[in-house]
């Protein structure tokens, strides 16, 4: 590889097929004005990803450097299971590489363009892409151009977001079908953007919401006319007609969504809070909805181990480098009481009782779940304790699911207080 | 004052390492090149966050574990000289890598073996003595506030060197340790950062100005 003198090639082919001596490059699987993707293999791993090339010389001339760089660390804040993952950036002196999750089920498109769905099954791929749409709004990310196009699948078909916080580029990798708009075409667009004025990203990104539940139903999009003014037109007065087949609660759904109005227009918690959405009939074939496959897996009870000095030396603040990384450990709580295990595990269960959280426990640990679905899946809490003496328990509390502002929420709120006369501080120490 | 702070902060020439001297680190390392100039973009927020040198000293290195600087803690002090290779007061940036190496998921689990083992080897004598693991457990204490009563730190001191002293001379060596760790490998935890396996996304700055060519990669 070192002895190939490099040539000035402007194509986006890479020069080799070994990145990093880490990906293998594979064959193209799509290819657009700004980027191309190829199939990549992570030989550490054996890992398949996703291999998006761009060239920098483009996103330069576009003026866009600032913006990929700023939505780069966009990607590494929404980790979501609906959401398509950034594992890694890499770039030459021409060339940014990102290597994301690959997804094995296809487009959701592909699927559209076959007929369109029935109600249940289009309302288990909506619930999934509000769900996505809305933790990322948590997290103060919106997607600003949310298509049917950049909604993919995994091998269980299960929906994943693409392109999330990697707008500035995304563009259409085929433009084969009736429903892919070319670039620029306003068909999923909120009025409000149209207009150019400052708008609410979290009420446009509904919008082009709604535009997608009505495509999933109808297999053809809402707002359509030959040339762009008209339908602008369209958009601005969200004149559109149902076909149908449409239940009376599905078209409210839709007219709540496709508000022109950002004000009126349902919000997102108010839309998750319908009986419409709530609504859960087993959905058949392997379609697992999000909030079961999140982490919430009984595991068996490991064997019990009894913690030395090292262990409790490494409790130390000090010999833990991710704060050098902008990140504190919020997930995990470690601390010491003089109490026993079982008045722990007690205490936990009364927590959980009081929340309305199912408790499972043993003799030395204890998870509470959620019952209700929250931004990532439901809520799970697991403390396990670990006895050094007779008098000194040391307690790790983890997130074993769900979202992590909920579970620190949930720490401070609920946990803490209801754990401080057991913790153990100074002014109660230990006299054996 | 701020402003001219500022105009002062920029001509300052901050040593930056050729593209050369990140390959040789990748190639040393766990690390790929564009991840190594990742590490430099956060090297560089680390050293200046109070000497404005391109060195890390002691006080930005505990700067940066604790949200109170001032927090004395033996484990961030001897973590501080570990990754002091040179032992001249400083971390420079090779140093930074190199040591930031270990702690990555993919690092081997010998060399995580031997970095704790010297950790702890408080005085360098090549064992952890029984007053060494004494004094890291009443360090610890003290950091959490906590007052155990004598009899208790000795109580657990006895048991673990009883555990781990395979060979009966009151103190451990590094194969005795070894089977500790293969015993209990949760001593090991803080040994692996996962954070290091984003160092791209979170420090995307180099994707801008990186010095790989596109035959390097």
């Amino acid at each position: 590889m070192a002895d190939t003198t490099p040539k000035p090639s402007q194509s986006n082919q890479p020069t080799s097929n070994l990145l990093n001596n880490k990906y293998e490059l594979g064959r193209l699987i799509g290819s657009g004005s700004f980027a191309r993707v190829y199939h990549a293999k992570n030989l550490l791993t054996g890992e398949t990803v996703a291999m998006k090339v761009v060239s920098k010389d483009k996103i330069i001339k576009a003026g866009m450097m600032d913006q990929v760089k700023r939505e780069i660390s966009i990607m590494k804040k929404v980790h979501h299971p609906n959401i398509v993952k950034l594992h890694e950036v890499m770039a030459t002196k021409s060339k940014i590489y990102f290597a994301m999750e690959y997804l094995r089920g296809g487009e959701l498109f592909e699927k559209v363009s076959q007929g369109r769905l029935k109600e249940d099954s289009a309302r288990n791929f909506f619930k999934q892409l509000v769900c996505a749409v809305d933790f990322c709004h948590s997290r103060g990310v919106y997607h600003r151009d949310l298509k049917l196009e950049n909604l993919l699948l995994d091998e269980n078909g299960n929906l994943k977001v693409t392109d999330f916080g990697l707008s500035a580029f995304s563009e259409n990798l085929k433009q084969d079908g009736l429903l892919h708009t070319a670039c620029g075409t306003p068909a999923y667009v909120a009025p409000e953007v149209i207009g150019k004025r400052g708008y609410d990203g979290a009420k446009a990104d509904l919008w082009s919401c709604g535009v997608i539940l009505f495509v999933l139903l109808s297999g053809y999009l809402p707002f359509q006319s030959k040339n762009i003014i008209s339908m602008y037109k369209k958009i601005y007065r969200a004149d559109f007609k149902f076909p149908p087949w449409f239940s009376p609660e599905t078209q409210m759904i839709v007219n709540g969504l496709l508000d022109p109005n950002p004000i009126t227009r349902i919000s997102a918690s108010e839309l998750m809070d319908t009986s419409w959405f709530k609504f859960n009939k087993t959905i058949p074939q392997n379609v697992k909805p999000m909030s079961e496959s999140d982490g919430i897996e009984s595991e068996e009870e490991k064997e019990k181990e009894t913690l030395n000095a090292f262990h409790i030396i490494s409790l130390s603040e000090g010999f833990d480098l991710s704060p050098l990384f902008g990140e504190r450990k919020e997930e995990e709580m470690r601390f010491a009481t003089a109490a026993a295990a079982s008045r722990v595990i007690e205490r936990m269960e009364e927590v959980g009782k009081a929340a309305e959280f199912s408790v499972r426990k043993s003799e030395s640990k204890v998870r509470l779940v959620g019952n209700e679905s929250g931004r990532k899946g439901k809520l799970a809490i697991e403390a396990e304790t670990f006895a050094v003496t007779a008098a000194l328990t040391v307690v790790e509390v983890k997130k074993g699911g769900g979202d992590t502002f909920e579970y620190n929420q949930f720490c401070s709120k609920e946990l803490r207080p209801a754990l401080t006369d057991i913790v153990w501080t100074a002014d109660k120490s230990l006299t054996t | 004052m701020r402003s001219f702070l500022g105009c002062f902060r920029l001509k300052k020439a901050v040593h930056k390492p050729g593209s050369g001297d990140h390959a040789i680190l990748a190639s040393e390392t766990t690390f790929t090149v564009n991840e190594v100039e990742a590490l430099h973009d956060l090297y560089n927020q680390l050293s200046s966050s109070i000497i404005d040198d391109g060195l890390i000293h002691k006080e930005e290195f505990q700067l940066a574990l604790f949200d109170n600087g001032s927090k004395q803690s033996l484990l961030a002090d001897r973590l501080f000289d570990l990754f002091d290779l040179k032992q001249n007061g400083v971390i420079e940036f090779g140093e930074f890598v190199r040591s930031l190496s270990i702690f990555h998921p993919n690092a081997p689990e010998a060399e995580k073996v031997a970095f704790v083992f010297r950790l702890y080897d408080l005085r360098c004598t090549g064992y952890i003595e029984r007053d060494e693991l004494k004094e890291l457990v009443l360090a610890l204490l003290n950091e959490l506030d906590l007052t155990l009563s004598n009899d208790a730190v000795e109580a657990i001191v006895d048991k673990t060197i009883m555990e781990a002293d395979l060979k009966g001379d009151g103190r451990i060596d590094p194969e005795e340790w070894k089977e500790l760790v293969a015993r209990h490998p949760s001593i090991l935890k803080n040994m692996t950062v996962p954070y290091l396996t984003e160092i791209t996304l979170a420090f995307p700055s180099f994707v801008l100005n990186t010095g790989v060519q596109e035959s390097e990669l």
